[in-house]
């Protein structure tokens, strides 16, 4: 099995207002895939739908080999999921909500859950209501990661927590994945912690995928070109110019994709001259993305 | 050692720690029979994938520069002297294509670099 999560075709509507329009994703097993997108894009819906929670109008959602939400109890018994918001009994200590957490999990790990405690320097015998917002993330985390799951899906895990306590929460999610080579999918806005740990990207603009790639290629693939006396044609380009913006008379700045090293003779034939060469990081590649994508002269890109 | 290594460059993160690495072996921070952390301590130290690491540890090894041992861990290999000069002098090129590079873009010349390296040195050796 090559995939740990497989969407094909997907078909989703809440409302009149929002859907999932023919979504295709595939999240390569053993990969963490970092899942990208502005609030409102459908990154929580389509984490219900792998989680089996929301039922598709249409198309194919497979996780771990098994489709769903058919085979929702046998699958969620492998996935750890760390939602946005904590869902836990705020009365209970943290000791009894891991003991409660156990019975569902036979793969459960004692020994590892007493030591991730240590770890988070967290109180067994606080009630989970009175923890602090990061106390109560690495709560959610060591829950996950305690029942050994083979895939990790994670919606905004350090979304509002302070750099010490995002910065433990995922060293101990790295620890765990190369113990263990699970899958992790995982869904975030800052985009540097990311750019970090994911070896794949996909991107959820308006209830679509607008693009999936591996990492390397999302970031070296995109590139901002400074061009002089640029050609008005592009259509014979081995590269998609996704804008081109003028700066005065004589030069352009250009966003292209699927740039690589030695396509600058491409302008040379054309009596053009490209002047510079700029890398973007990932998060200024998402945001470039994002605004070509929306633009309707920009082309739609995957 | 692997402290500063930046996500947002250009460059892969492997290929930053190799480089990491391949420089503490130049400066002889890192001696014959050192050990590499593992892959797992130190994916986790940096949040970097664990195949990351892989990957600059296989590079590391497939130059010489490590050897893996099974079971036991990654260790810094003999390096001839020449070897260590030479990685040097390649990290001595970087740096300085690097700010020639920075001048360009600030419109110094070569002769205001040539001074300004003078005058440091001279106020380090001082």
């Amino acid at each position: 099995m090559s995939n740990a999560v497989e969407i094909r075709e997907l078909h989703y509507r809440a409302g009149k207002s929002f859907a999932i329009e023919d979504l295709d994703l595939s999240v390569p097993t053993g990969s963490i895939y970092g899942f990208l997108g502005p609030n409102g894009s459908g990154k929580t819906t389509t984490i219900r739908l792998i989680l089996g929670l929301l039922r598709p109008r249409s198309g194919t959602i497979r996780v771990l080999g098994e489709p769903m939400p058919l085979r929702a109890p046998a699958v969620l018994g492998r996935v750890g999921f760390v939602p946005e918001q904590p869902h836990l009994d705020p009365t209970l200590t943290v000791c009894e909500t891991l003991r409660f957490r156990e019975a569902f999990y036979p793969t459960w790990d004692g020994d590892w859950a007493g030591r991730l405690l240590q770890t988070f320097d967290l109180d067994p015998h606080h009630p989970f209501g009175k923890l602090s917002k990061g106390q109560k993330g690495k709560v959610m985390m060591l829950l996950a990661l305690a029942q050994r799951p083979d895939l990790l899906v994670l919606d905004e895990p350090t979304d509002g927590l302070d750099p010490v306590v995002r910065r433990d929460m995922l060293a101990a999610l790295i620890d765990y994945v190369s113990q263990h080579g699970a899958t992790v999918f995982i869904s975030s806005h800052l985009v540097h912690e990311l750019e970090r740990m994911c070896d794949w990207i996909g991107v959820m603009d308006n209830g679509r995928l607008v693009s999936e790639l591996p990492m390397e290629r999302f970031k070296n693939g995109i590139k901002r070109l400074l061009v002089s006396a640029a050609p008005a044609e592009t259509e014979s380009a081995p590269f998609s110019v996704l804008a081109r913006d003028r700066n005065g008379a004589a030069t352009e700045t250009w966003l292209v994709r699927g740039w690589e090293p030695g396509m600058s003779t491409w302008f040379d034939a054309r009596d053009a001259s490209l002047q510079s060469v700029i890398d973007l990081d990932l998060e200024d590649g998402f945001v470039e993305l994002l605004r070509t994508f929306r633009t309707p002269h920009g082309k739609e890109v995957r | 050692m692997f402290d500063q290594i930046d996500p947002r460059s250009p460059t892969p993160l492997y290929a930053q720690i190799a480089s990491r690495v391949r420089v503490a072996v130049a400066a002889g921070a890192l001696r014959p029979g050192d050990a590499l952390p593992s892959v797992r301590h130190l994916a986790s130290r940096l949040r970097v994938n664990p195949a990351t690491v892989v990957q600059a540890y296989r590079e590391l090894e497939t130059e010489g520069f490590v050897e893996l041992r099974q079971g036991a861990g990654t260790f810094v290999r003999e390096v001839r002297a020449e070897r260590r000069a030479g990685e040097r002098a390649h990290q001595a090129a970087t740096l300085v294509r690097r700010m020639i590079a920075e001048a360009g873009r600030l419109g110094v010349s070569v002769e205001e670099l040539h001074s300004a390296i003078a005058d440091e040195m001279g106020a380090k050796a001082s």
